[in-house]
């Protein structure tokens, strides 16, 4: 028999993941649990297993392709049961549970099971998807299998509107992973493309652009010319407005028509946002001048939740200027020590130590606001995300309980997990959980920077680089000895120096509260035996 | 004609010009693809040289000749000669105005049209030998290659065709004169739609067939209004009993049969016509030289997009496989072309329909209740008798019903089973609802025209729905 597998939910709230590669063909045999492709979720790439031992039969998405999750990606032919003919689709409500449980643990070997969406209503009764032949060539060009389309129309039939509300629908989900938006998505999708084309217009309209009043008759008399006219410019004769009339009807002439779609025309111009004329202007350079690349997979995502976060938090960014020639000195004394002990000890790890000390002074910068539930939740651990530039694009792995670790400790794992965040085998677990984010930008270069909070955590800290830069010395405080009587005034000297920039989000933490723990973490940095203490 | 090898490229060839061939040839040239369409015979194939449309000239004629002999009940009193001759040539006009118009077709969408027969070569190339002697041939180079090259009749061991005493379908349409008798081997579709025409011409016509009943593949009701019907015309039937041999039998024939048991019977006539069924034509492809070979049936399997296993290499209509009708071998071209042409097109049809031109017409689309019970709906099922249809007592054809079978709860429309006059046009408006997925719902509430025989879909749709008018609901 065959088995069909689809595409599990790898990770929270996904939607729909890109098929990488392949790692088998059609025709191999495989054994239940061997990896058969590599799929790109949200930040890393997963291995998918085989469900059963048997031989793969159908190949049905190509590297490259994004699948929505619970779309037939790969069927088996199971070992030791009879091969079945290709056409023969299973229904959906054969009694098989055995088969059901099978993919149930293939998916949950993967993750958490989410329920599966493709078998859906009673469009696919009887293995047949009930649907006007347009609908399914649609569904063809817009790449969406029509069995995992929910039908709207009577009797579940699918039609073109549910195809494209699920096509538009994969993208829509992917930013708002709460199930319960669903419906309402959903919908609004529904009834932007159920709209007659009169609508855009006089919203358009009521935006401030040149006003055009649709008419909505019933009826219309027109000359066949003009009616052919009105299909040609594609406006809906009836909300073509005019003051004429024949016999009592409404009577448009074709003049009439010529300038209600010309206006049509320049109010859906005017509508149309600065984000599509750029894009329009994109389009319009030569192929050669413009690479396109799509914004999916882990660019989406890092984008996505930028978005949300600039968006969500309004963001304070607080600057500081710390001399660390005790750090630089202590670090090259632990240096070599460490090295003995196999690890290589970079700022970071005191950084870290340094902020989970002016974390444990300043909890609420250790946050995450509850929107939900109109709460702050103060963290009394400390995971912190530290993080790194990799190919693909910007990731976050998490240190967990960085209290509880020792320098060197957190040295070897800050360096395993950019390592993994580097070849892309790192898991969405040891990215997620992160109460406090810092981003060493200063490796690159810069020195202050406004970095964007790792959402829902509350502040991230920004580390310039690390150099010798001039360093006005209060006189008193000098060692070098003063000859003249300038003694109120500084002198300049060179000292190493860390630029540190703390993004804070104001609606929990107040700027007062992010200045004083710059100050804390600035002790800590400038005076790092404090850390002994 | 040149003698000796030329060599020339295409972008799409198609082999075979018949529905399947110069449906997909016109198709792939309209989308801008550079077309040859190669043909050993005539245009139009099978379906219309010597299937579909000549077939259904001389039942039509027929109809004219014993209508008119047969309307006493109406106050007409007539004795028509049939003169075969002008029925023929009558007949012909028909082909040829048809055939022409492919041809002219083809040429004003710009395809290549080459004469000869094709073989092929090698991967992307395929050798096409001219008709007759010293005529030479040529190589074709293809990008893709439609195979389209369609069924003959299936001859039995002991009756080859002569065209003399023992006919094909073929032969049996071009008759110059009306046999007196005539034994026809097959209960199929051909054989019952030949018989019928023959006995309305005058003929005594005599069936044998090896299966226990008429339209073997046809429902038992449906297929028992036409066998009482052409009964009733004089048609005698010998079922379970096979055709074994046949012998002259002076200007004649005499057919003896065998039942499974081994009685033997024998039968005398004028000619025997042997319906049995067709087998698509691949023996003269020179599949080896590609790699590519038929199923056990002779057929070529496809992909949804046709493809067989060779890339690059599609087949349509009758060597595709069952059902083989013009319909759904032009249907098929068409998707192939406008595949090859990259358009997101694919064989996902819900059902291809199907007509029988017997007296009264066969027409039917999707499940019976049984294969809709099998697929797992929960059928239900409606039906109008034609003898309370207006329109049917007003043209005297009141035998059939039209029947529709849908799924009780979603009330989408499965199929329908149609034995009525111009059942094959009534079968029209049901596989557009089953295409579409239209349910109970959709057909019944459409207004249909009065009075017409269309009204008995509404009605048996309306039956289904227990709120039938014109018939008592079950």
């Amino acid at each position: 028999m065959v088995r069909e597998f689809k595409l599990p939910d790898v990770g929270e709230g996904l939607t729909e993941a890109e098929i990488v590669s392949w790692l088998v063909e059609v025709g191999d045999t495989v054994s239940e649990d061997q990896p058969v492709a590599e799929v790109e979720t949200d930040k890393a790439v997963v291995e998918v297993p085989a469900p059963v031992n048997g031989t793969v039969r159908e190949i049905r998405a190509e590297e490259g392709e994004m699948v929505p999750v619970g779309e037939v990606i790969i069927t088996f032919d199971v070992e030791g049961e009879p091969v079945e003919p290709m056409e023969s689709d299973e229904p959906a409500e054969s009694d098989d549970t055995e088969d059901e449980a099978g993919v149930e643990s293939a998916v949950s070997a993967v993750d958490d099971a989410d329920d599966e969406p493709a078998e859906s209503g009673t469009a696919t009764k009887g293995g047949r998807t009930f649907a006007a032949p347009s609908a399914r060539r649609l569904a063809r060009e817009l790449d969406v299998d029509i069995e995992a389309v929910e039908g709207s129309g009577p009797g579940g039939r699918v039609t073109e509107q549910d195809v494209r509300a699920h096509a538009e629908h994969g993208e829509e989900e992917a930013e708002t992973p709460d199930e319960d938006a669903e419906p309402a998505v959903k919908s609004a999708t529904r009834e932007v493309t159920d709209e007659p084309a009169e609508h855009e217009v006089t919203e358009a309209a009521g935006a401030g652009t040149p006003s055009v009043e649709s008419a909505d008759r019933d009826r219309t008399l027109a000359a066949p010319a003009t009616r052919t006219l009105a299909e040609e410019e594609g406006v809906d004769i009836d909300a073509v407005p005019t003051d004429e009339t024949r016999d009592g009807e409404a009577f448009v002439a074709p003049e009439q028509v010529r300038e209600y779609a010309e206006a049509q025309r320049a109010a859906q111009a005017a509508d149309a946002e600065t984000v599509a004329e750029a894009v329009d202007e994109v389009e319009g350079t030569e192929a050669d001048r413009v690479e396109r690349r799509p914004y999916k997979g882990i660019r989406r995502t890092i984008g996505d939740a930028m978005e949300r976060s600039k968006y969500t938090a309004p963001h304070v960014t607080h600057h500081e200027e710390v001399v660390v020639d005790d750090l630089v000195a202590t670090r090259e004394r632990l240096k070599a020590t460490a090295e003995e002990r196999g690890s290589r000890l970079t700022y970071t790890p005191f950084v870290v130590k340094a902020v989970v000390e002016a974390l444990k002074e300043h909890p609420i910068l250790n946050s995450q606001l509850d929107e939900e539930n109109d709460e702050i939740l103060v963290n009394h651990y400390y995971n912190i995300g530290i993080a790194v530039a990799t190919e693909a694009g910007l990731m976050v792995p998490v240190v967990e309980n960085a209290d509880e670790k020792g320098l060197l400790a957190i040295a070897d794992e800050v360096n395993e997990l950019a390592g993994k965040a580097r070849d892309r085998s790192i898991t969405r677990e040891e990215m997620q959980g992160g109460t406090f984010s810092i981003t060493n930008f200063g490796a690159i270069g810069g020195e202050y920077a406004t970095p964007i909070i790792n959402y829902p955590e509350t502040a991230i800290l920004g580390l310039g680089s690390l150099e010798q830069r001039p360093v006005v010395e209060d006189s008193g405080a000098s060692e070098t000895p003063r000859t003249s009587g300038e003694a109120a005034s500084g002198e300049v000297v060179a000292k190493h120096t860390l630029p540190l920039s703390l993004s804070i989000d104001h609606r929990v933490i107040d700027g007062a509260d992010a200045a004083r723990f710059v100050d804390t973490l600035a002790d800590y940095l400038e005076n790092p035996e404090l850390l002994l203490l | 004609m040149v003698v000796g090898d030329i060599s020339t490229g295409t972008e799409v060839l198609v082999i075979g010009a018949g529905p399947g061939g110069y449906v997909a040839a016109i198709r792939a040239a309209q989308l801008g693809l550079d077309t040859t369409l190669v043909e050993r015979d005539a245009y139009g194939g099978v379906c219309l040289n010597r299937g579909c449309i000549p077939s259904k000239a001389l039942i039509t004629a027929a109809d004219t000749a014993h209508g008119a002999a047969h309307a006493e009940e109406m106050g007409i009193h007539a004795d028509p000669a049939v003169d075969m001759k002008g029925m023929q040539s009558w007949k012909e006009g028909v082909v040829d105005q048809l055939t022409g118009g492919v041809e002219k077709l083809c040429k004003a969408n710009g395809v290549n049209l080459v004469e000869g027969t094709a073989e092929f070569a090698g991967e992307g190339r395929v050798r096409v030998a001219h008709g007759g002697e010293g005529q030479g041939s040529e190589t074709i180079e293809y990008e893709h290659a439609i195979v389209a090259t369609g069924s003959r009749p299936i001859q039995i061991p002991g009756f080859e065709f002569d065209g003399e005493h023992v006919l094909s379908s073929k032969d049996a349409l071009d008759l110059d004169s009306v046999p007196e008798e005539l034994v026809v081997v097959g209960a199929g579709y051909i054989g019952m739609e030949l018989s019928t025409t023959y006995a309305k011409l005058g003929s005594d016509v005599t069936v044998v067939e090896m299966l226990d009943g008429a339209l073997p593949s046809y429902e038992n009701d449906v297929a028992r209004v036409v066998r009482k019907r052409a009964e009733a015309l004089g048609v005698e039937f010998h079922f379970g009993e096979g055709a074994s041999e046949w012998e002259p039998h002076g200007e004649g024939v005499r057919v003896t049969t065998e039942t499974d048991d081994g009685e033997e019977a024998a039968y005398t006539a004028d000619k025997v016509l042997v319906a049995v069924g067709r087998t698509p034509v691949t023996d003269t492809l020179g599949l080896d030289a590609i790699g590519l070979e038929p199923d056990e049936d002779g057929f070529l399997a496809t992909d949804e997009f046709g493809e067989t296993d060779v890339e690059n290499v599609y087949a349509v209509g009758d060597v595709a496989g069952e059902p083989m009708l013009a319909h759904k071998a032009s249907a098929e071209g068409e998707v192939v072309a406008e595949h090859i042409a990259g358009e997101p097109v694919a064989m996902d049809f819900q059902a291809i329909p199907a007509a029988v031109f017997t007296d009264p017409e066969i027409g039917t689309v999707g499940m019976t209740e049984d294969e809709a019970d099998e697929a797992g709906f929960d059928p239900v099922v409606g039906q109008m008798p034609m003898n309370a249809s207006g329109r049917a007592l007003t043209l005297a054809e009141t035998d059939g019903f039209v029947r529709v079978v849908a799924d009780e709860e979603t009330g989408f429309l499965l199929g329908a089973q149609v034995v009525a006059p111009e059942a094959s046009e009534l079968v029209a408006e049901l596989a557009l609802a089953v295409e579409m997925g239209a349910t109970l719902e959709d057909v019944g509430r459409t207004v249909h025209t009065h009075p017409t025989l269309s009204e008995a879909v509404m009605e048996a749709v309306k039956n289904a729905q227990g709120h039938a008018i014109h018939t008592l609901n079950r």
